[in-house]
């Protein structure tokens, strides 16, 4: 008898993901941090636990909420959120990048194009 | 897999302590648990997705079996959703025994966790005698519905059956009977050493962390977030003056005995809704269910239920997507309670006590 | 009939094992079956003992519509119940998919394709008195002289 104790997934947690409301969650993410839609998905269904995936939706709502209230540079880098509520990016990680776009801004760089090199940099790190 | 993880050890599908099959993967080192991953899949029937373009009479039974357990507020937000978007008002009588109806639901669904919570600890003899108190609950239920689980007793604009003299009679003598064994077994619960040592302290989940996962229900009311009680917003529970309970120590013990709780608030929420049952006579107001599109939340014995719905002119079910209350609390229980427990006996008690229901959390 | 069989039937119509899976329900018949764990219906009074361990168990009561994690799974649970035994499907969902069976859901049912069911009790949910009904019935019967049966 053939035991069997870890199955592919895959086709499963992308069951989950193409729910109505999940999609939409996904959609917007993807388009956040710039990634296409299916690389996303990939990265998500690679990256969280089933449950996570479900809860995907709550949890960016809550995000949206309660993320980086105070702070617009790591809201519009999604520092909180991309972190706690959305645990794509290592704590660490998102730290270091924080902390580079601010010293960017600091020097003199436009605030778009510096947020836009931290998320280019987020990128580089989920993948 | 880490480095420092020993054994990774799988909790089910198939396990004795779980009515519902869900697969834990715990990493464990030594007897200490590091982190927990859910595998699901085990339920997933794809309601969302038979339920698409079929018109409201057969989505009103479909919803009900999204969960078995809490049917009837499946039911309830269902309706009340169809109701928001086709402007249908509803008779005084028919929305206090909506109330009273869903409560009963609610005082099983919630008798019904902390059994499962006492048979997990082992605690066989206080699980014996809730589920015993259960089933009197149930009698009432099925006297006012006509069924025991699925009840499909709410329809758009009232309800099927009216409250007759002597079943109200009947429930109100019941209550009377379940409030007093009520009030011995969480006694017992409550002073007992022996439980106090499985449960205080164990599996702890702050309020900041409840926030983070949106956790709902009597899980983030034990973690000290009494506005996620959503019978505040609820237009008969402002008219009884409901209050919600909240704990704010976030343990196994708080979950439980803020369910306990919430049973004796029940009682009183339905013996008030009987006193004002004399404020109409009619059971069933009228109209037809139209277009729209709206997201409509009420609150289910484990929490937030969201129902987001769009219709055609016909009421045919354009879109829907459901989002029920286990999602949040499952997740937050696997992520946050069992990370770093002192022992594997300790996972299967904190996953009970976040009361889970895979059918809910599935679809 | 041998005194060792005698021996063995009474022993089996007393203590009946029972293990129940859950193959895609709502939740409704798992709920009714622990019902019946309840002192009103006292499910050990008859010699029936609800463990959900399939290994020591006599009976499989089969819950839910099948859906495609379980469909290599339900073989090797099933195999792992020792002989004699017997699937009972409870509910509609086993028997037919119930509301379920219908275009883009992802079950797959009817159990009896997977494992061979000796009984079935219909119902959206069947009340516990007829769970229990289908155990005290059916089990006797299977279990009655099995080894003389199977000699023969």
């Amino acid at each position: 008898m053939k035991y069997l104790y870890e199955k592919d997934l895959r086709q499963m947690k992308y069951n989950i993901l193409t729910s109505t409301r999940h999609d939409m969650v996904v959609r917007q993410i993807a388009r956040r941090l710039g990634i296409g839609e299916q690389k996303m998905r990939m990265i998500l269904i690679r990256t969280f636990d089933m449950s996570l995936l479900e809860n995907l939706e709550a949890r960016y709502e809550m995000g949206l909420l309660h993320a980086d209230t105070d702070d617009p540079v790591a809201r519009k880098l999604g520092c909180e959120l991309f972190t706690d509520f959305i645990p794509l990016v290592a704590p660490e990680a998102m730290q270091s990048i924080y902390e580079d776009v601010r010293t960017h801004i600091a020097s003199g760089t436009q605030e778009n194009s510096a947020i836009d090199e931290g998320l280019a940099r987020i990128r580089e790190v989920i993948r | 897999m880490k480095k420092n993880v020993d054994v990774s050890i799988p909790l089910g599908p198939v396990h004795p302590c779980w009515k519902e099959p869900v697969r834990l993967k715990c990493e464990t080192s030594g007897e200490r648990v590091l982190r927990t991953e859910v595998e699901l899949g085990y339920m997933k029937k794809g309601i969302e997705r038979i339920m698409r373009g079929r018109p409201w009479q057969e989505v009103m039974f479909l919803a009900e079996r999204v969960c078995g357990i809490c049917s009837v507020v499946h039911n309830m937000v269902f309706i009340e959703a169809m109701e928001g978007i086709s402007g249908i008002a509803v008779p005084p009588r028919a929305a206090y025994l909506r109330v009273i109806v869903n409560e009963l639901d609610r005082v099983a669904s919630h008798i019904l966790a902390n059994f499962s919570y006492c048979y997990t600890i082992e605690h066989e003899t206080l699980g014996m005698y809730l589920l015993n108190v259960r089933e009197t609950v149930l009698d009432n239920l099925e006297r006012i519905t006509g069924s025991r689980i699925n009840t499909a007793y709410m329809i758009p604009g009232g309800v099927r059956f009216d409250l007759t003299e002597a079943d109200k009679a009947a429930l109100l003598a019941d209550l009377v009977k379940v409030e007093a064994d009520m009030h011995r077994y969480v006694r017992m619960f409550e002073t007992g050493p022996l439980i106090a040592l499985r449960s205080k302290g164990i599996g702890i989940m702050s309020r900041e962390r409840a926030i983070e996962a949106h956790a709902v229900g009597p899980t983030a009311r034990a973690s000290g977030l009494p506005e996620s009680d959503l019978r505040l917003c609820h237009p008969t529970y402002q008219k009884l003056g409901f209050t919600p309970i909240s704990r704010t120590e976030g343990d196994n013990f708080a979950r439980i005995m803020i369910r306990f709780q919430e049973v004796f608030q029940s009682i009183d929420l339905i013996r008030k809704c009987v006193d004002r049952l004399g404020e109409g006579d009619s059971i069933r107001g009228g109209g037809f269910c139209g277009a729209g599109e709206i997201t409509y939340r009420g609150e289910a014995p484990r929490g937030e239920l969201t129902y987001y719905i769009k219709s055609d002119e016909y009421g045919r079910i354009l879109d829907i997507a459901i989002r029920t209350p286990s999602i949040m609390n499952i997740e937050a229980c696997a992520h946050y309670m069992i990370t770093d427990a002192t022992s594997v006996a300790d996972v299967t008690s904190t996953f009970i006590s976040s009361d889970p229901c895979i059918a809910c959390n599935e679809r | 009939m041998s005194i060792l069989q005698k021996i063995k039937n009474t022993v089996r119509s007393r203590s009946i094992h029972v293990a129940y899976v859950d193959v895609g329900s709502c939740n409704g018949c798992d709920i009714e079956v622990l019902a019946c764990l309840a002192p009103r219906y006292d499910i050990e009074q008859y010699g029936i003992y609800v463990h959900n361990n399939p290994r020591e168990a006599d009976v499989l009561l089969v819950i839910g519509s099948m859906t495609p994690q379980w469909v290599d799974k339900l073989q090797d649970i099933w195999e792992k119940i020792p002989e004699p035994k017997v699937a009972i499907a409870i509910g509609n969902c086993p028997i037919s998919g119930c509301v379920f069976n219908r275009w883009h859901s992802y079950i797959e049912p009817p159990v009896a394709k997977y494992i061979p069911i000796a009984a079935q009790v219909p119902g959206c949910p069947p009340r516990p008195t007829e769970i229990l009904n289908a155990i005290l019935a059916l089990a006797p019967t299977l279990f009655n002289d099995y080894e003389e049966k199977k000699q023969k």
